[in-house]
């Protein structure tokens, strides 16, 4: 696929915007930038560190692929994109091709999660996204580890060292930041409220994903699956063996690679 | 502090609300049929009369998310809870699940429980009024009735005689009219029964075998009228809403950093489960039991009177507070409950004429105890304002 | 070519006129209350009933005046009505608080004009709640509710039918009490009869879509049925969905669409959510997808076979079978129109979940479907939210089946960004699914 030619990916979501570089089926390298809100600048700067990571210039890439929530608003000058594929679709296809025997992807995202049954092309079966009130995980991830004084990677370690079962709200993450709070301040271990709001995410995702037919093997894509907290409570909820690719917030970007020219 | 005697019979209620599915199959053990019903629109001396012990099915108070992909978000959490504990199969114990078709919100989560959690075969949807004040109500219930009768015939494979339901009605009866009395004690200013314990043997009553339920009560009332008071009263507060199955809130109305007491509660879970008799020796039972339950306090989602648009659930509140004399009142109702709101915005207006202030608490699977705290301090703050002028 | 409807601007005249009337009429019986009820009786009273809706008049407001309509709501949320309740409550109600009212015509008058009384029914748990909150801010307007009870079967069912005759009966008794006003069975049964006609022809109308390409869209079907939900008692209303249907048959027979490019033929369940909709329409409409059957528009104010030997049926009634009916007395003509109402598709989805399931099954079916979209309103208790998680669950293995989030009139509840993903994915699931069926 696409042998010898440089290809670039790029997954302009909500929080980050990621971009790889590939030839063939090799992953040169990628990088992550925050979008904030210049959506085209943050394109731009992912993929030229991506590009510096790897020593490869822009002329040399045979072409672009954007996927992502704001994949038609970087689609202009200068980025200049060949083409652009829906974010469920790149992640079907980047889920694949780092599990070849995937065939369920659950992507957690850091405003939208969804989970998509492929086929063994990385042919959409069924998708499913999550509703209004389930939005924006990620962000609310994000914003409990500074509410808690933590990074995000020692939320998840937190989590893990919980002894006791507190919970949050479970409708929405402004019910359960808010909630996390009472329970900071009727002295509860931080390490059982950091479980609480792990589980609180895990809760909505999987009452989603139950919703379809789960297909094995699945993966688990996007920032929250580097969250091992998260990854530890899920397959309990589904009932079912979930993995963790590698380089799992590149799926889509990934996905975008492979969909170069229809995949040829 | 001395343990009194009603303490220990106040905690085998405590405990049977904390431990319902064990109590319930230890009445499995003794042989005995049970059936979970939602709501209280469930004629239960029918089910009594067969022989068959009604059990409420009530909340786990597990937050949880998983519902979300069977019923709509914008379900109230007690129906989510209820609906969780089917999937789970909490209650598969159960020979029979009822329920009279009362509010969308459960009326959905029993249907989870009938297309989804094992209940296809072992379910009845008793058709019940919407507007429980229209004139036909009462034909339509004894019609209503009559079916389900023959259906619990069927299924316990035995006849329901006119005897079987006259005796299930006295002993329902019997333990409204103790469960009246219990309440009765916290008229006092310095009751021998706090009203959070109230509220939870209330609660535990609607689990329980009514024989042992009635045992219970009699002893306890008869315990606390010997019994001195408990510390007096601070200021009066009560609740009224919907349905609430969490002791926690009534227990944190008494522990705020005034002095409060809970003195009454207005409730699916409290007071509109028994505040009601049904018609004793009439010929005709059916007849007799619509009558009872008409006469009910209305549910908010089944009260307009034809007509006038009254809500006749007003009057019952307006004589609660005439008889129990609160100084401020709780609202506590589901969040994303249709009919509680529109009735707090229309009572709201009635409680400022008494000079009555009030608070709304939205209730969730899990409590905000210290948001809570702060709402209900504040209100305190005004009730003492208000006395102070 | 796309097909202009010839009757489309007196179908708009007609739902303008009966909101004009209501507002200046200088003289009449203004009656307000909810389309679910049955609403021939109010026509016993005299020719010179005015009536006014409160679902079609808040949809049309919102539609009308969007930024008015935003207003309406946060007054009655300020005067205490739950942010939770029903959009359409509470755009209504928020008229009354604010004392001004808007229709169609593009007019908004100062000054609410009282209703003569309220002559509702109580569909959800919510549903007469609104009007006694209206009574109560208007100063105690009389009203009566009628409880239909609904659920599957419903008008097969003698002790509900029953029950609903005798309510109506005694409305009926009530209505003279309090108006003053001898009742007239002779105007009742005739509106009795255009009542049952507009129904089961509107019923006729909505069958036709079986046929591909299916005559009308969504849209048309959403702006053609006000007639309907306004008054459906009048012998204009009668002759409006006889010119109609007329109309639709010869689409049909000369093979001629609205929306003739049919890539996808749709089943919508959800309310016709004034914002967003017309967004989601357009998505639809650029891959050539129509919503070609919707228990929205069909079921609230048409009827259909309905459940036969336990499945439901979508094929239409005889109009004929209406002109034959015997209403020669009060009582007939009330256990027609009970009969007919509980019939109704929205009062038997409402508390039976398997006669829901039933119908979107025999529409899918009967209507050739490619997908089913799923909107359920989030302030809504009725057919339009309620069961349509557990029929996401249902349906998604058997056909391409999105659901999204969205709220009849209230933007804030609304998730249009959600909306637009979903119904995109909708339409890459549809795709998707065609291909896999045409690989096979």
């Amino acid at each position: 696929m696409n042998n010898g030619k440089h290809l670039a990916g790029l997954d302009a979501g909500h929080v980050n915007t990621k971009a790889v570089i590939m030839r063939g089926q090799e992953i040169l390298g990628h990088s992550t930038v925050p979008t904030g809100f210049d959506v085209v600048g943050a394109a731009e700067t992912a993929l030229n560190q991506a590009l510096d990571n790897v020593g490869v210039s822009r002329g040399e890439l045979a072409g672009i692929v954007a996927t992502g929530i704001f994949r038609d608003r970087i689609n202009v000058p200068p980025l200049n994109v060949n083409s652009t594929l829906p974010d469920y679709a790149a992640d079907a296809k980047g889920a694949l091709f780092l599990n070849k025997n995937s065939r369920t992807v659950i992507d957690i995202g850091g405003n939208i999660h969804k989970a998509i049954r492929y086929d063994q092309n990385g042919d959409l079966l069924d998708v499913i996204q999550n509703d209004k009130c389930a939005d924006g995980l990620g962000i609310f991830y994000t914003t409990m580890a500074k509410a808690l004084g933590v990074s995000e990677h020692e939320l998840s370690e937190l989590a893990l060292q919980s002894t006791r079962k507190v919970s949050v709200a479970i409708l929405c993450a402004v019910s359960a930041e808010s909630e996390a709070i009472d329970l900071m301040c009727q002295g509860t271990n931080i390490a059982d409220v950091a479980d609480a709001i792990v589980r609180f995410m895990v809760e909505r995702v999987a009452a989603m994903c139950t919703t379809l037919s789960l297909a094995q093997e699945i993966v688990v894509t996007g920032g929250l699956a580097k969250s091992k907290a998260l990854i530890k409570h899920l397959p309990g909820l589904l009932k079912q063996d979930v993995s963790v690719s590698s380089l799992p917030e590149y799926a889509g970007a990934i996905g975008a690679v492979i969909s170069y020219e229809g995949g040829k | 502090m001395m343990n009194k005697g009603s303490d220990t019979i106040i905690e085998r209620f405590r405990s049977i609300t904390a431990n319902t599915h064990e109590y319930a199959r230890s009445l499995q053990g003794k042989g005995q049929i049970l059936a979970g019903y939602m709501c209280t629109h469930v004629p239960e001396e029918i089910l009594y009369a067969a022989g068959i012990i009604p059990v409420r099915i009530l909340s786990s108070h597990v937050s949880q998310g998983m519902t979300r992909s069977y019923m709509h978000e914008t379900y109230c959490s007690f129906s989510h809870d209820c609906a969780y504990q089917g999937l789970q199969h909490n209650y598969d114990y159960l020979d029979l699940i009822v329920t009279s078709s009362s509010c969308i919100h459960m009326g959905e989560a029993f249907n989870v429980w009938v297309r989804f959690a094992g209940f296809q075969q072992k379910n009845f949807l008793i058709p019940y009024p919407h507007i429980i004040e229209t004139k036909p109500a009462h034909g339509f219930m004894v019609e209503s009735f009559g079916e389900f009768k023959q259906f619990i015939e069927k299924f316990a494979k035995k006849s329901i005689t006119d005897d079987d339901i006259e005796r299930a009605i006295k002993v329902y009866n019997h333990t409204r009219r103790l469960l009246k009395r219990l309440w009765g004690f916290l008229r006092r200013d310095n009751p021998p029964i706090t009203g959070p314990e109230v509220a939870t043997v209330t609660l535990a009553c609607q689990v329980m075998d009514k024989q042992e339920c009635n045992q219970m009560l009699e002893q306890l009332i008869q315990t606390l009228e010997a019994e001195p008071h408990k510390t007096p009263s601070g200021v009066r507060l009560m609740v009224t809403g919907g349905a609430c199955d969490d002791l926690g809130v009534f227990d944190l109305i008494e522990h705020l950093n005034y002095s409060a007491s809970l003195i009454f509660v207005d409730s699916c879970t409290a007071a509109r489960y028994f505040w009601f008799e049904v018609p004793e020796d009439r010929p005709d039972k059916l007849e007799a039991i619509a009558e009872g339950y008409i006469g009910k306090i209305p549910c908010p989602a089944k009260d307009n009177v034809p007509g006038t648009g009254e809500k006749k659930r007003f009057r019952f509140v307006q004589q609660f507070i005439e008889d129990f004399k609160p100084d401020g009142v709780v609202f506590l109702y589901q969040r994303f409950c249709s009919p509680q709101p529109m009735d707090v915005v229309a009572l709201k207006p009635i409680l400022h004429n008494l000079g009555i202030p009030s608070v709304e608490l939205e209730l969730d699977t899990t409590i905000p105890i210290t948001q809570f705290g702060t709402q209900l301090e504040a209100l305190m703050e005004i009730i003492k304002g208000v006395r102070l002028e | 070519m796309a097909y202009t409807v010839k009757t489309w601007n007196e179908f708009k005249n007609y739902q303008s006129t009966r909101y004009k009337d209501y507002l200046h009429a200088p003289e009449g019986l203004r009656c307000m209350g909810s389309t679910w009820s049955p609403l021939a009786p109010l026509k016993g009273l005299g020719e010179d009933v005015l009536m006014i809706g409160g679902e079609p008049h808040a949809a049309s407001k919102a539609g009308t005046f969007p930024e008015e309509s935003r207003e309406d709501i946060t007054a009655a949320e300020i005067a205490g009505l739950g942010f939770h309740s029903c959009s359409y409550l509470k755009l209504f109600v928020g008229e009354v608080v604010r004392d001004k009212i808007g229709i169609t015509d593009g007019t908004i008058k100062e000054g609410f004009p009282k209703p003569d009384l309220i002559w509702t029914t109580h569909l959800c748990s919510q549903h007469s709640k609104w009007y006694q909150e209206v009574s109560r801010r208007m100063g105690g307007i009389p009203m009566y509710a009628i409880d239909m009870i609904g659920g599957g079967n419903a008008e097969k069912d003698p002790k509900i039918v029953k029950y609903v005759c005798d309510q109506i009966e005694d409305g009926i008794h009530w209505l003279e009490r309090v108006t003053g006003r001898d009742f007239s069975d002779e105007l009742f049964i005739k509106a009795v009869r255009n009542e049952i006609k507009v129904l089961v022809l509107w019923g006729n109308i909505c069958a036709l879509n079986m046929h591909a390409p299916a005559p009308l869209d969504e849209r048309r079907l959403i702006a053609l049925f006000p007639p309907a939900v306004v008054d459906r008692t009048t012998d204009e209303s009668v002759r409006l969905y006889e010119a109609l249907l007329k109309e639709v048959k010869h689409m049909v027979d000369t093979e001629q669409s609205v929306a003739p490019d049919q890539r996808f033929r749709i089943v919508y369940f959800g309310i016709a959510h004034t914002y967003g909709h017309p967004e989601m329409a357009r998505i639809l409409r650029d891959v050539g997808a129509e919503i070609v059957a919707s228990v929205y528009t069909f079921g609230t104010c048409g009827n259909f076979r309905g459940i036969v030997n336990g499945k439901w049926s979508w094929e239409p009634l005889d109009p004929a079978w209406v002109d034959e009916l015997d209403l020669s007395t009060r009582r007939d003509a009330i256990l027609a129109l009970a009969k007919i109402v509980l019939g109704w598709p929205t009062w038997q989805g409402v508390r039976s979940y398997w006669a829901l399931e039933q119908m979107a099954r025999a529409m899918v079916a009967e209507y050739k479907a490619d997908g089913l979209l799923l909107a359920p309103s989030r302030s809504c208790e009725t057919d339009f939210r309620n069961g349509y998680i557990a029929m996401q669950r249902i349906f998604k293995d058997e056909i391409p089946t999105v659901e999204y989030d969205t709220d009849q009139v209230d933007v804030r509840k609304m998730d249009l960004p959600g909306a637009q993903r979903k119904t995109e994915l909708f339409v890459h699931l549809m795709e998707a699914h065609k291909k896999g069926v045409q690989n096979k």
